[in-house]
Parts: C-alpha cells; structure tokens; sequence
C-alpha cells in the first residue's frame, strides 16, 4: 500500500514533458527571430540598402511608417534603423505564435485531445497543472525576447556600424517587450483556462491582439484618437523613450507586469473553479 | 472503514439532474460493479469521486478523506481508466504510459509491473498509439489503470472494446487486484463482466440508486420465474397480487405472463389452475433480466419503495 499524500509534490514530470512538446516550436521561431535580427543589422550596415529602405517607408502611409519607428528613421540614427527589427511585423507575428499557441496548446488542446482526464486522475493539482502549462509560456516569451536580443548583440559583432551601438538600450527594449509578450501569454492563458474549444480561446486572444495593435497604430497616426493610444498594451513597449531616456521603463514595464500577472491569476481562478468540459 | 464512501451525493448541470442523493460505499477487497444504461449518471459519479467535477451537494470521500475538486485527493492510491481512454497518438504506448506514471513520482517498480501486464494483454508497447487499434488503445489504458498497483480502482467500461479472451485476462487482473486489498468500482454495462468479477452492485437509473445488493440477489438467488400460456380465446387473468405477496409480474405479452415469485410456487400454480393454460416453463432467473426489469419500470417505484426489489412492473393486465 502507499502512504496516501494530500498535497501532491509538484508535477515536475508534466512541465518536463511540456516543455519538450513545445521545444520544438520555440527553437524554430527564436532560430528565425535570431537570424532576422542579424539580417536586419546587416540591411542597416549597408548604406544604399538603408536609403532604399527609407525611400520605400517615405512611399507608404504615416501610420504605417509609424509602426516602423516613424520619424526617427533617419540614415545617421543606426540604433533606430537596428530597432526596426523589434517591431516588424514577422517578429510580432511570430510571438504571437507563440504566445497563443503553447497555453491554448497545452491546456485547451489536452481537454480537446482527451487527454486531460487522464492527467487529473494523476496526483497534480488542477492548479499545477494550470502552472505547468504557464511556466512554459511565459518563460518561453521571455527567453524569445532575450534571443531576439542576443540576435542583435550577434548582428552588432558581425558587422561594423562604425559607431557605438548602445546594446543596453537594446536589452531595454527587448525585455520591456519580453514583458509585453509575457503578458499577452497571460491572456492566452486566461482564454484556454475559460473555453473548452481550442479554436475559441485562439481566436479570442488573436483579437485582443489585433485590436490592441490598431487601437495603437491609428491612435498615433488619427490625432482624434490620440487619447486611445495608453489603452493599448503596445504603448507600453516605448522603444523611443528607451533609447532617449536611457534607463529602465518602470512604470511601463509594472503595468505589462501586472497585466501578466491579473491574468494569469484570473485563468487559474477560473482553471480551478469551473469543471471542465473532460 | 470503506476506501470509498459516496454520501448524499447530487451533481446537477443547470436543469438537468446528473446524479441525485446518491449513498454507497466500497470496502477493502470489494469489487462493486458500478451499473447503468448510458445517462444514468455513472462518469458523472466517477468524476465527482475523481475530483474532475464538484458536486452540487453531498460529498465523496477516498480513504477517509473528503475528496476536494480539483485537489487530486488520494490520487497517488488510485488507478482510474476512463470510459473513453485517449492517450497521446503520437507517442509509443510505453512512452505515453511512462510520462503518466512519472507525474506520480513512479519508479522502476511500476515499469517492471507495465511489462508484465503488458505481456499478458499481448500488447506491443513500442508502437505509437495512433497505429494501435481500438482494442490495443483500451489495454493501454488498462495498463494505465494498473501499472502503479492502486490501492483503489475506478474502472469505467473497462472491457468494452477487447475480445473476449483479452477479457478474461483482465477480469484476472482485476480479481487478483482485488485479492491483493485493492477495492475496485467497476462501472460497465456488460452484465457478465460484472457478473464474473462483482460481488456487489449498484444500479442506477436516471441519475438515482435503484438497487445496491449483492449480485446473486438482483439476480434472483432465492427467487424463480415461470411463464404461463393460456389457452386461446381465455383472456389473460391478473395474478392476485395483494393474495401473493411473493408474487411479481415481470412482462405480459399476448397469452403469455412472466413471473417472479419467491419461495413456495403453491399459490401462484393454485391461481393458475384456476384458469385453461395451455403450457408453462421456469426460465432461469439472471442478472440481465434484473437489469431490464430496472429498466422497464417506471421511473420511481423503486427508488421510493423500502426493498426496490419489490418493484414490480406495470403490465397493463386486470386484477381478478
């Protein structure tokens, strides 16, 4: 006979496991964040690359070219033109990727995939089971944000800007906007705690997204809407403020905290309360 | 103390009743076969006994401890195989089995015991799940259900999809469990399943107990059916049922009425004769004749009387 625990030890063996299911994925996106990073150091390297480029933004709307960077792209401002690389819009997609799919993998797509009944009749907690499935999304956004990093740190060593590049401002930047992702993570996972189909918590999650990116883009771009623009959570990654003020952005970086945090919570409120659709 | 005590226990899904006010309990050893047709409530029990759904009233207690949604009360004692067993279809069975093992801190001991059982279902452990068949799926989850040598097992249709040798092999492997301490539910509607490995069964209809006996009494120990023919053209008479109160009708169908009784048949082949048969025969009372009886009653007379075996069947027929 066993002796019969009441509190379970944690699961490591689950997280161990979903972790691996989701290594995969992770490796192929920061692999593409990586080398983008160092392709985007290496088109701002080249200064007839970098006037074609800007000649291209000058083409396009200013809301567009505000997604970009706006008027700060100038061909002397380097650290700016490096940055475009943390605002193109394959990165953010591919975050996005990430963000959405590994909690709505784990948690929605388990009960989808019958297999969660067979998880809960093991000896883990609804809530550390939850927590198995956040551990990998969150540390997994952050870790993207530092390759992301680490792919301009490689891009920076690898070709000769000619000028001091400010690498901390960069690191600012990017866990600033680890956060962001981290917090977008909560909110996937808050949707997978409170839907039974995958497709629905997906769905919702891309459109919080997609919404807060408009409400921003158009906020900067329609001084109408201006007022909007500290609703979204992309406000709260100020790349420009980073490498004026040149110090951390901690208010900015408490409320993505705290949104991460408030969701997070609330999905494994709901995670715990709600019986689940096995 | 029993390992599984359920008390009061009602589940409700808005309107709908899942269970209602139900009170059984399993003792160490016991298999207690777990019957119903499908809706009557039996995964919603299970679940609620598992933790997976909190109960609206009443409790459930595993072990003597309150079992608390979501808690995973007492699961590293208890093997459960769910009614619809699906495990991860890309990964190999042993390696699907080891991660479920592994999350209850499983060692060497239970890798040795997923072999053996593996040897005796005849199951290929080293091929992914997906290229299993449907009878393969289920013996891994009957490996599941076991591998960690449970004091308590919750099996729900554990059987349903194996052949019937396979069969055999598991109603094995459930009375040695059960030989060894383990306490089992066996939840099925596979009336010879539970006829070879229960020693107890409770029936449930529509989301109520009817029925908590051992299985030689709902099967009939002690009881004798007969069935009479009456000549052509004799309206089929109502047996005096206030007169002989061991008397049951359990089905009429044109000239013919089919009876329970208990004990001494004297005055139910005293009222007979009393009226032009033509011919009469005593099947052998079983327990999937209890079942339908269940079944083909109305809903509450046997939840409201005293014995539900005393229950009888509403057959349309005139009382004398």
């Amino acid at each position: 006979m066993n002796d019969g625990r009441l509190r379970p030890p944690f699961p490591f063996a689950l997280l161990r496991f979903w972790t691996r299911q989701t290594l995969p994925a992770w490796c192929l996106i920061a692999g593409m964040i990586f080398v983008f990073q160092i392709a985007v150091c290496g088109t701002m390297h080249d200064n007839e690359r970098v006037r074609a480029l800007l000649s291209l933004l000058e083409m396009l709307p200013s809301f567009i070219k505000g997604m970009f960077g706006g008027d700060i792209l100038q061909p002397g401002n380097t650290s700016a033109l490096i940055a475009i690389g943390y605002q193109h819009p394959l990165v953010l997609v591919l975050f996005m990727v990430y963000a959405v799919g590994v909690p709505t993998g784990l948690l929605t797509g388990e009960v989808q995939r019958g297999t969660m009944e067979l998880l809960l009749s093991r000896p883990a907690t609804k809530t550390q089971v939850y927590v198995c499935a956040a551990l990998p999304t969150v540390v997994g956004m952050f870790a993207l944000t530092l390759v992301m990093f680490a792919g301009t740190v490689a891009g920076t060593r690898l070709f000769d800007f000619g000028m001091p590049i400010p690498l901390m401002s960069f690191f600012r930047t990017a866990a600033t906007g680890g956060l962001m992702a981290s917090a977008v993570g909560g909110v996937a996972l808050l949707a997978a705690a409170s839907f039974r189909r995958r497709s629905t918590a997906v769905g919702l999650t891309v459109a919080f997204l997609v919404l807060n990116h408009f409400v921003f883009v158009f906020a900067g771009w329609w001084p109408l809407l201006d007022s909007l623009r500290n609703v979204s959570l992309f406000a709260f990654v100020d790349g420009v403020r980073i490498f004026r003020e040149h110090a951390w952005p901690l208010d900015d970086m408490g409320v993505l905290l705290a949104l991460l945090l408030v969701a997070g919570v609330a999905g494994g409120i709901i995670w715990q309360k709600r019986d689940l659709p096995l | 103390m029993p390992v599984l005590d359920v008390i009061s226990l009602s589940k409700r899904y808005g309107p709908t009743i899942g269970v209602e006010d139900l009170t059984f309990s399993a003792e160490p050893g016991e298999v207690l076969g777990y019957l119903g047709p499908n809706g009557a409530g039996k995964t919603t029990t299970i679940r609620c006994i598992m933790g997976m759904l909190a109960p609206t009233s009443g409790r459930t207690r595993v072990f003597g401890v309150d079992v608390r949604p979501g808690r995973a009360t007492m699961h590293d004692r208890i093997g459960y195989l769910p009614g619809d067993f699906r495990i991860w279809p890309n990964l190999t069975a042993r390696r699907a089995l080891a991660v479920m093992a592994a999350i209850g801190g499983a060692g060497r001991q239970v890798r040795q015991r997923c072999e053996e059982l593996a040897t005796r279902l005849e199951l290929d452990l080293d091929r992914p799940v997906e290229d299993l068949s449907k009878g393969n799926r289920q013996k891994v989850g009957v490996i599941f259900a076991f591998q960690t040598a449970p004091d308590l097992l919750i099996l729900d249709e554990p059987t349903g999809s194996l052949d019937p040798l396979i069969r055999q092999v598991v109603w094995d492997i459930i009375r040695e469990a059960a030989h060894g301490g383990a306490t089992v539910l066996l939840s099925s509607h596979d009336l010879a399943e539970v006829a070879a490995v229960c020693e107890r069964a409770a029936i449930l209809r529509k989301g109520r107990l009817v029925e908590l006996a051992s299985i030689a009494r709902i099967a009939g120990e002690g009881s004798h059916q007969l069935k009479i023919w009456f000549a052509e053209g004799t309206p089929v008479p109502a047996p005096p049922l206030d007169r002989l109160p061991n008397l049951r009708v359990l089905h009429a169908e044109g000239r013919m009425l089919h009876l329970a009784y208990h004990g001494s048949p004297d005055g139910v082949l005293r009222w007979a004769a009393t009226h032009s048969v033509e011919r009469i025969s005593t099947p052998q009372a079983s327990l999937e004749d209890a079942f339908v009886q269940y079944y083909n009653g109305d809903a509450t007379a046997p939840a409201q009387s005293a014995s539900p075996r005393s229950s009888s069947v509403n057959v349309g027929v005139k009382q004398e």
